[in-house]
């Protein structure tokens, strides 16, 4: 046990919070002068100071090449956290957490820079009674990982004192293929304990993907549902009308289903599909979410022709605006064969999900900014009010999990009149309507956890190389086989291909109309 | 119709057996840009019917962070008329959602003379179904209090520092509470307000460096605004009962020992401020104090250890208003367990 650590014996505790307390602990930030940095992190740091959630004795140490000094970065952030924090900017609280804002400028490979770090960050335990505890946030490019955890581990950095502990967090994405991500793994690996190792995926941080669990395991209503019997099909979608935006040379290499489909999807169909994990430990509930990895049907390059479709998006019209097609988007190559268009359809090889089909989609320039899962249920028997020619809509459950986060059920209903005539009406949940407080941010959630020593709501390993495993196979049919199947384009403001829709209604299934 | 009274804030008159048809009137009149919702019912009560504006107002706040159907309840027992009279209105506030309005319902009534015994009628009629009945009592409960009302409610709002003889108060509401057999949960507003003291306390011995101050606790000073002497015993009952403390009798001061046979005394000290503006904890030379700032927004902690080390925090106090407690309050949900221990370990205090 971490003697350090905010104890169960602090009898004040009681009654007063339900969750782990996070501890005392140095945080430093590597990609401090990066605009994750300054737009996401600082500012929910700064919101957890704000709602008494972090520790007081926090020290926040950004790392970063360029040469600025602590005041000089105090200030930056102070200005964009401003605009950036949820809650705004108190002067007051500004001015506790600021004192305790670092800045330590090095080069991520100079080990002197790291020397210096270590000395530093003793001197600050000294200080504020932090006890050696340091949270490492990689906010890097990848491809500045291994450089920094080399070092880490040169200068000891890596080695928790007694008592103490050190962990990792790294920010996405995870590798480019499994090879690359099985490489980093093995990195991390070398420098932290998987225990150790915190994987950020922001979606499952967010308020709607915490809530799916809830809904599945807390009412008794949907689980005897929730399986091959009664469900139909899942569809699975993350559309958007922004472009690549500033982002052409990373989409480049990324493209939809790296950036998209390997993480957030497959996470929310994990937490989807997943059996009841035995406890909330994070372990019970990501060895749930593995299995669901393990059960996923791998797919030949047959299959890729026959269940995944590409596309990339060509000029139309945005909220009323043309815009270009991505081939003229800026860094992006005139031969560009980037997909920003997927859809999917996934088999989870399992007792539950057998013969039910999730449908994944994904896309920029779509018609429509929206992230949700749509679980549609069987057609009630064809007795009774069903015409042959006219079959009555199935039910639907939607969780939508932004913007407008919220749950809509979809049932059936006789319109009034003397004729029995039904119509489709959606009860509906909205998060905004019902609640007045706004959520926290991702961030702010998954920072506290790290600080807690909880990896519920982080990937572990074997997720995200299982994960890799089944994407790489779509790549490879896409980028390594002699006859891939085609890139399909779509115009900007649409829904995506044709060949999208002839997916589904191969099997007399539609996408949802969201 | 009481002529009397200004009634023009709460709304449209209806008759007390047509409130569900005037309910359905008013969300058909309105447009598509507005939405009802409901999350719970929120019944409130007052026997001073002078206050419905500031009522209204306060509904009317919290109805923007707590969707409910708000069921004004007025009595008016010393009128000499027997009679029922009610009104329908909707508080809308523009959703975090988007542009779409989201409103909430409110039905008042006005109960006078012996019409004050409907009480519970009144609110088994009108409820929103399915949702929990959350009851904001002000004042003084009076003896007897119905059952069948208590057995529905899921939470009972009120506020002890309100209360003439909280001692007499208290007993009362437990006999309602154990003869209705209720599982509802009291929540005590002047509990409430010492919510962000008690957390910032609280975290300053998450720090085990400081954990020896508790350990080795002598003293606490508690320093409370005129008429906050039940928020800062309150203040004491949660010491005693976290510290397994045990009450002394000595003098009429306020003393404890510890399992240890160690003494604690408490200090409360009368000064002009919001409800509790300073806690003193001390230990020999170590000691953790607590102060609230001028403007009484922030705490300004200083933790001092035995070894001369002084560490300085500021955290947030939070609001006193009533409305921000009653908000935080619904929000937490808390079962409220630890007031129910801070209480028997104070209330012969009171």
């Amino acid at each position: 046990m971490n003697p350090h650590a905010p104890t169960a014996a602090n009898p004040l505790r009681e009654g007063l919070s339900n969750r782990q307390m996070p501890q005392p602990c140095s945080v430093v930030i590597f990609g401090a002068s990066g605009d994750l940095t300054f737009r996401k992190l600082i500012p929910a740091l700064y919101n957890l100071a704000a709602d008494a959630d972090l520790p007081a004795a926090t020290n926040i140490i950004g790392f970063a090449r360029r040469e600025k000094t602590d005041e000089s970065w105090r200030a930056e952030l102070k200005e964009t956290t401003a605009k950036s924090s949820r809650s705004g900017l108190n002067e007051q609280i500004w001015q506790t957490f600021g004192s305790r804002v670092y800045y330590h400028p090095s080069e991520f490979g100079q080990a002197a820079g790291y020397q210096s770090l270590a000395q530093r960050l003793d001197t600050l335990d000294t200080q504020s009674a932090t006890f050696g505890n340091r949270l490492f946030y990689l906010s890097v490019s990848p491809t500045d990982y291994e450089g920094i955890l080399t070092q880490l581990a040169a200068a000891g950095l890596n080695r928790p004192r007694d008592g103490a502990w050190t962990r990792v967090i790294v920010e996405k994405p995870f590798g480019t293929d499994l090879a690359s991500a099985y490489a980093l793994n093995e990195a991390v690996g070398r420098v932290f304990r998987e225990k150790d190792t915190y994987r950020i995926d922001h979606y499952l941080g967010k308020e709607t993907a915490q809530n799916i669990m809830v809904l599945r395991f807390a009412n008794s209503i949907f689980e005897p549902l929730w399986n091959h019997r009664y469900i139909d099909h899942v569809q699975i979608t993350a559309a958007e009308p922004l472009g690549v935006e500033q982002r052409g040379p990373y989409y480049e290499k990324s493209g939809a289903l790296r950036d998209m489909v390997q993480n957030h999807l497959l996470q929310l169909l994990c937490l989807t599909a997943m059996e009841p994990p035995t406890d909330l430990g994070a372990d019970s509930i990501r060895d749930e979410k593995v299995k669901v990895i393990r059960s996923l049907r791998p797919m030949t390059p047959a299959d890729v022709a026959r269940n995944v479709v590409r596309g990339q998006y060509a000029a139309g019209a945005i909220a009323g605006k043309e815009v270009p097609d991505y081939r003229a988007e800026d860094r992006v190559s005139p031969q560009s064969m980037t997909e920003t268009y997927a859809a999917l359809k996934v088999s989870v090889d399992n007792w539950r999900w057998a013969g039910v089909p999730f449908y994944i989609r994904v896309g920029k320039r779509l018609a429509k900014s929206g992230t949700e899962i749509a679980v549609q249920f069987k057609n009630a028997p064809s007795v009774l009010f069903n015409l042959p020619d006219e079959p009555l809509g199935p039910n639907v459950l939607v969780i939508r999990i932004q913007p407008d986060e919220g749950i809509s059920l979809r049932i059936q209903c006789k319109m009034p009149g003397n004729a029995i005539h039904i119509e489709p009406v959606k009860m509906d949940f909205h998060y905004g309507t019902s609640f007045g407080k706004a959520s926290p941010e991702a961030y702010e959630r998954l920072l506290l956890d790290a600080m807690s020593g909880d990896a519920t709501l982080f990937a572990r390993r074997d997720e995200v190389e299982g994960a890799w495993r089944f994407i790489d196979a779509i790549e490879d049919a896409w980028h390594q086989t002699p006859n891939p199947p085609p890139l399909c384009t779509y115009p900007s403001g649409s829904w995506g291909p044709k060949e999208a829709d002839d997916l589904l209604e191969l099997e007399g299934r539609a996408w949802r109309r969201m | 119709m009481p002529t009397t009274l200004d009634t023009s804030i709460l709304g449209a008159p209806v008759e007390v057996g047509a409130i569900s048809k005037e309910l359905k009137k008013l969300w058909d009149s309105t447009g598509a840009s507005k939405s009802r919702a409901s999350l719970i019912n929120f019944a409130v009560y007052s026997a001073d019917a002078s206050g419905m504006a500031g009522l209204t107002q306060s509904i009317n706040e919290f109805t923007r962070n707590h969707a409910c159907r708000a069921l004004l309840i007025l009595a008016q027992p010393e009128a000499t008329e027997s009679r029922v009279s009610a009104w329908v209105n909707a508080h809308c506030h523009l959703g975090r959602a988007g542009a779409k309005q989201v409103c909430c319902e409110q039905i008042s009534f006005l109960l006078e003379g012996k019409a004050c015994q409907f009480i519970p009628s009144i609110v088994f009629a009108n409820l929103d179904s399915d949702l929990p009945l959350h009851f904001w009592w002000q004042g003084e409960f009076h003896d007897p209090i119905d059952e069948q009302l208590w057995a529905w409610v899921d939470r009972l709002i009120f506020d002890s520092q309100s209360w003439r003889d909280p001692r007499r108060q208290f007993a009362l509401l437990q006999a309602s509470i154990a003869a209705a057999q209720s599982r509802l949960t009291l929540c005590d507003l002047n509990w409430a307000r010492s919510l962000r003291l008690r957390q910032a306390l609280a975290q300053m011995f998450d720090h085990p460096d400081n954990a020896p101050i508790l350990e080795q606790l002598e003293h606490v000073e508690i320093a409370h605004a005129p008429g906050f002497r039940s928020t800062a015993l309150l203040l004491v009952g949660w010491f005693a009962a976290q510290l397994r403390l045990t009450p002394q009798s000595r003098d009429g001061a306020l003393l404890f020992t510890t399992g240890d046979g160690r003494e604690v005394r408490f200090d409360l000290v009368e000064a002009a401020g919001r409800s509790i503006g300073r806690c003193h904890l001390r230990a020999g030379a170590a000691g953790v104090k607590v102060e609230r700032d001028a403007e009484g927004d922030f705490f300004h902690v200083e933790v001092r250890l035995a070894d001369g080390r002084l560490y300085r925090h500021v955290l947030p106090a939070g609001s006193n208003h009533t409305i921000s407690l009653l908000t935080d309050e619904i929000g937490h949900g808390s079962r409220h367990r630890v007031y129910l221990k801070a209480l028997a370990a104070t209330r012969a205090l009171f």
